[in-house]
């Protein structure tokens, strides 16, 4: 399953670059996030809990960031592991393209899913992703203009 | 978090105390035990799960028991007891238009409904009317008998009434 | 000795079908026991993998929740099994746990149970579990599976290859060589699954004061399932009560055994309160076993006449991760092999078969085991044949079916025939479809760009199997059924027998039986099946046994109580037993037929008053038998149908506009209920020639595992079926019924598939898969 998207956020590429690496303004971003660990400078793993259509289960997944080209793009690769709801992997490759103040982001993503997401929801999944994506950007948008305005920590 | 609910299940006041994501299908088997009622799917494809919600059949694996709060249900035992579909078991009985007998309260409920609404249907519109009833056993050609076979005896007496009628 | 014949032959309505009509249905699906807990699984959600961590935690501390068991703490008490048999050499498979240890092998397996005092708090704590796998790449595809450096299906196993077996005739290659005419052809049979309308269900309820285990089971087979019961969880078998009561649909899907029963099982005895699972739709498809998925290549040899001469066959089937036990999952690909050309004297063959393992659900044996597929790909090669010679296909069958006259025969493939009916089959169903005017109509409605076809296959069926089936190769599988009846103190009839019942009347049939032995009535008979306490062990209905042998059980048990009856009779009356007979509920003067003595008088007297009777006479009114099949091997029986459709060829849906069919089942016991059987098993053969078909991604996840997804076929899409009969009753029984129950499903297929390609002909268009979807229809007419 392919997604494709593009986001403009009210950031400069810059910031946009370091929120992305930035665990805090993640676990912030993340849909039912439960917690987020950095695990390496470029790896995180995660506990989130998630409903897709019928099936609901807490996901616990890894996140890697790879072929890093700093501020311009990276590639986003991911595996979550949801018990009995299923699994899913994917890597996303997401592009920063500066617009005067603005960013805009594009993302490609190929996803895959298993178990029950794949065997019933498949008709619910790639609507539920693009749901789950928006809301992530919708976040993180958030989030990043919070963390402009609050004091340097 | 749990609702009280009363509704009226085939003629019968009952009240119950349910969890909202309790079906109707589950209040009916589990709580009443009235398991004529079937599970099949649960996602509404099968028809196994069929009931009467103030006369019209529902999937009471799809709607919630709070939904029927105040409402009129009517299972097979009811139509059973209350013997309004009693020529439409007969003829399901003389055509063996059952095998497992899983199937046979939804197709009962689909039957009772188009007979209702349609006296004289084809068998394409009895197929049809069934497209919602999945059946594993028969190949559906005798429940297409029974239903065809019912609403010919209904035709014919009520000729025979409506002569009667005439000749008096 | 007298053979009353009031009630054989005659179309009983069923006494057990009012139940269902009032809602009064018995399912295991109903059952609420006192204490009952609900059973909830976790299945890995990948098709192969290493489990890293499974932490049930917070599972465990749940609400409602009473119990959670993983592999190290629910497999130590039942001993794996592994579902291989003697008698297919060399075969392999690894063994089974309940639930997985260390490595998960397909998308669906078990991994945990939770048992919680409702099914929706089990499922609730299923959520709750962490369960890490370390992916492993899936092997999902058959032919790849076989390819050297392909990984292994599972650690427990040395090869991807199952079993591989061939067949050869002396004469194959120089048939081949001499042949003026070759047609060949290469096929695929996707996989499908029964989809019961009431899933696997199983309350087990084990009693830890008296060591009792009742398992009310969803189950064709309860005796079986005692034994396997027995054995697994090492109690005596007389300590084991299974209870199969109404049965939602079975079709061979519920007589395999599943990790989730006997987790089940297991977790009764532990726990010592009873344990309910009922498998949801999703379930349902990721645990029940499926069926088919074969790639046969396949080629036909013929003389210049279109005489066959030989087949050359190679079948490649995918069974899953695992044989399924205790009947393995090889003998469906056996029956393919075996069943290739079977209606025509064809002198040789070559079958060779290729079973395989990989990483989905397993497939074995579903109604009409393997039958489907050789019939379809005998009957496309002879419909090719007659293509390539320009003969009608009604007369290139003509030409090669086994003369009516020519029995026994035995076929290429060693099976023994002792009579059938291929060409009176033949001629009857031409004249009821009215095939030349078919053909007419056809060749007008080409001219208008309507494109209808006419699929003819002739077929044989495997029924009333002897022990060589299963118990041979050293399973537990009876051959043998058993009755016990009785005649009531009040003079009426009870018999306990050992064939089930799921609907398709056998409880009838039986009461037509006993009741013809008895001169009684088939509502005077109570019949009493589905319980290992109450009725004598037996083999059970499946594989087309229950009137063939479940039947001569039955009439040789009535006859057993009819001389017991007639010997105190002949007490009462002072009179010789040879000049008394049973009729109309009283011993009757065999030369006046006049009334002597009733039933209920005999009853009385033998259960009252036995002191009036002489010393030594039995009054017991209690005959048992037991009967298992002598003489042949099987019972064949045979037939042939034809299937009318048209095809859209701009959208490349098919309408199926009529289906025939004419069948010898040998003495036909209730003809109601035969026709049921015909045309519930022609739908199950259509189903998964247009429409059913699990998907599989590349992963190995099943994508279409609802009902919203899976296509069932439905009233408005399928024909009406027209039914007539040939009877050519078995010699080897007094009865002479066969068995008829998969007749439906083994050939609708084969004539549908030939109806299509039939229609498709003027476009130079055809098509070898099923199911024959539109898509793939459009893709044979090269418009996608």
């Amino acid at each position: 399953m392919e997604l494709k998207g593009s986001q403009t956020l009210a950031a400069t590429p810059d910031q946009v670059w370091s929120a992305l690496f930035d665990r805090a303004i993640l676990e912030q971003a993340i849909p039912g996030c439960e917690s987020l660990e950095q695990t390496s400078d470029t790896s995180f793993s995660a506990v989130v809990k998630l409903k897709i259509g019928p099936v609901s289960a807490r996901f616990k997944g890894d996140v890697e960031l790879s072929d890093i080209a700093p501020g311009l793009s990276c590639t986003l690769s991911g595996k979550g592991s949801g018990g009995i709801a299923g699994f899913a992997k994917g890597a996303a490759r997401v592009t920063l393209t500066p617009q005067g103040a603005q960013t805009v982001l594009d993302y490609t993503a190929d996803v895959a899913v298993g178990g029950k997401l794949a065997a019933l929801g498949n008709r619910l999944i790639k609507a539920t992703a693009q749901k789950l994506t928006g809301e992530f950007f919708a976040n993180f948008d958030t989030a990043l203009t919070c963390e402009e305005t609050a004091p340097a920590a | 978090m749990k609702a009280d609910i009363t509704l009226t299940v085939n003629g019968e006041a009952v009240r119950e105390t349910v969890e909202p994501r309790t079906s109707l299908a589950d209040l009916l088997r589990d709580n009443l035990r009235l398991t004529g009622t079937h599970l099949g799917c649960e996602m509404g494809a099968c028809g196994a799960c069929l009931v009467l919600l103030d006369g019209v059949p529902v999937h009471a694996c799809l709607v919630l028991a709070v939904q029927a709060d105040g409402q009129k249900v009517e299972t097979i035992e009811g139509l059973n007891e209350s013997g309004q579909i009693e020529d439409l078991q007969k003829t399901f009985h003389d055509r063996n238009a059952l095998q497992c007998g899983f199937c046979t309260n939804g197709m009962l409920m689909s039957a009772h409904a188009l007979l209702a609404g349609n006296s004289d249907p084809s068998r394409d519109e009895i197929r049809d009317a069934l497209s919602g009833n999945y059946c594993r056993c028969t190949g559906y050609e005798a429940i297409v008998d029974a239903i065809s076979a019912t609403a010919e005896h209904r035709l014919s007496a009520e000729r025979r009434l409506s002569k009667m009628k005439g000749a008096q | 000795m007298m053979a009353s014949t009031d009630h054989i032959g005659q179309s009983h309505r069923r006494e057990n079908a009012l139940r269902h009509l009032a809602g009064r249905g018995r399912f295991v699906t109903d059952l609420a026991l006192p204490r009952m807990v609900h059973a909830a699984f976790v299945r890995s959600p990948m098709a192969k993998g290493k489990i890293v961590e499974l932490d049930v935690t917070a599972a465990a501390a749940a609400p409602g929740v009473v119990r959670v068991f993983t592999a190290e703490t629910l497999n130590p008490i039942c001993a794996p099994w592994t579902g291989t048999l003697d008698h297919f050499a060399g075969m392999k498979s690894a063994p089974q746990n309940m639930l997985a240890e260390g490595q998960v092998l397909w998308a669906g397996h078990p991994v945990a149970m939770i048992l919680a005092h409702s099914r929706a708090e089990a499922e609730d704590a299923c959520e709750l579990v962490l369960l890490d796998i370390e992916d492993e790449d899936a092997v999902v595809d058959g032919d790849a599976a076989l390819v050297e450096g392909t990984p292994l299906v599972s650690d427990g196993i040395a090869s991807n290859l199952c079993y591989r077996t061939v067949l050869e005739t002396p004469g194959l290659e120089e048939a081949f060589s001499n042949a003026a005419h070759v047609v060949e052809g290469r096929f695929t049979f996707g996989r499908h699954t029964a989809v019961t309308l009431e899933p696997r269900a199983v309350v087990a309820d084990f009693d830890p004061s008296t060591g009792q285990l009742t398992v009310h089971h969803g189950t064709q087979t309860p005796y079986q399932f005692q034994d396997v019961y027995a054995h697994q969880f090492g109690l005596p078998d007389n300590k084991v009560r299974v209870i199969a009561p109404d049965v939602g649909g079975s079709f061979g899907m519920k007589l395999h055994v599943y990790n989730e029963e006997m987790a089940v099982v297991a977790a009764s005895i532990t726990l010592g309160r009873p344990v309910r699972f009922v498998a949801d739709r999703l379930e349902s498809f990721v645990s029940d076993v499926h069926a088919r998925d074969h790639r046969v290549s396949a080629r036909m040899a013929m003389d210049a006449q279109g005489t066959i001469l030989a087949m050359d066959v190679d079948d490649m089937t995918q069974i899953g991760a695992f044989s399924t036990y205790p009947r393995t999952s090889v003998a469906e690909g056996n029956q393919v092999i075996r069943l290739m050309g079977a209606p025509y004297t064809m002198p040789d063959y070559r079958g060779r078969l290729s079973v395989v393992f990989q990483n989905k659900v397993q497939t074995s044996q579903y109604r009409a085991v393997g039958h489907p597929i050789a019939c379809a790909v005998t009957e496309a090669l002879v419909d090719r044949a007659a293509e390539q010679l320009d003969l009608d296909p009604i007369e290139i069958r003509a030409r090669n079916l086994v003369a009516d006259d020519a029995y026994p025969h035995v076929s290429a493939t060693g099976y023994q025939f002792e009579k059938l009916s291929h060409h009176a089959a033949l001629a009857k169903l031409r004249q009821m479809m009215g095939y030349e005017t078919l053909r007419e109509e056809q060749a007008a409605l080409r001219k208008q760009g309507i494109y209808r076809g006419i699929g003819i296959a002739s077929f044989v069926e495997i029924t009333n199997p002897g022990a060589a089936f299963y118990g041979v190769g050293g399973a537990r599988v009876s051959a043998q059924d058993g009755a016990i009846v009785r005649l009531t103190p009040s003079g009426e009839v009870h018999c306990a027998i050992s064939v089930t019942e799921q609907g398709q009347g056998t409880e009838t049939i039986i009461a037509q039986v006993v009741a013809d032995q008895l001169g009684v009535t088939p509502d005077q008979v109570k019949v009493t099946t589905g319980d290992t306490d109450t009725t004598p062990s037996g083999g059970a209905t499946w594989a087309c046994r229950g009137a063939g042998i479940g039947g001569e059980t039955a009439l040789r048990a009535g006859r057993r109580l009819q001389a017991q009856i007639l010997a105190i009779a002949g007490a009462v009356l002072q009179a010789e037993p040879a000049t008394l007979a049973l009729a109309e509920g009283a011993v009757i003067d065999r030369a006046t037929g006049q009334e002597r003595i009733t039933l209920a008088e005999i009853g009385r007297i033998a259960t009252y008053r036995p002191d009036t009777l002489p010393e030594g006479c039995d009054n017991s009114l209690t005959a048992v038998q037991h009967f298992a099949p002598t003489g042949y091997p099987f019972d064949f029986t045979n037939g042939i149908q034809a299937s009318h459709v048209e095809v859209d060829i701009e959208t490349g849906v098919t309408r199926l506009l009529k289906h025939w069919v004419v069948e010898d089942c040998g003495r036909i016991i209730n003809p109601l209920l035969v026709d049921a059987q015909i045309r519930g098993g022609v739908v199950q053969g259509l189903g998964p020639a247009f429409f059913e078909e699990c998907m599989y991604d590349d992963m190995g996840q099943m994508t279409n595992a609802s009902l919203a997804d899976y296509l069932v076929p439905m009233a408005g899409e399928m024909p009406d079926i027209e039914i007539a009969h040939i009877e050519t009753p078995t010699l080897d029984t007094i009865l002479g019924a066969k068995g008829v129950g998969e007749a439906g499903t083994a050939a609708a297929g084969a004539a549908a598939m030939n109806a299509v390609n039939d229609a498709l002909r003027p476009m130079g268009a055809r098509i070898s898969q099923t199911p024959m979807t539109p898509l793939r229809i459009l893709t044979a007419l090269g418009h996608v």
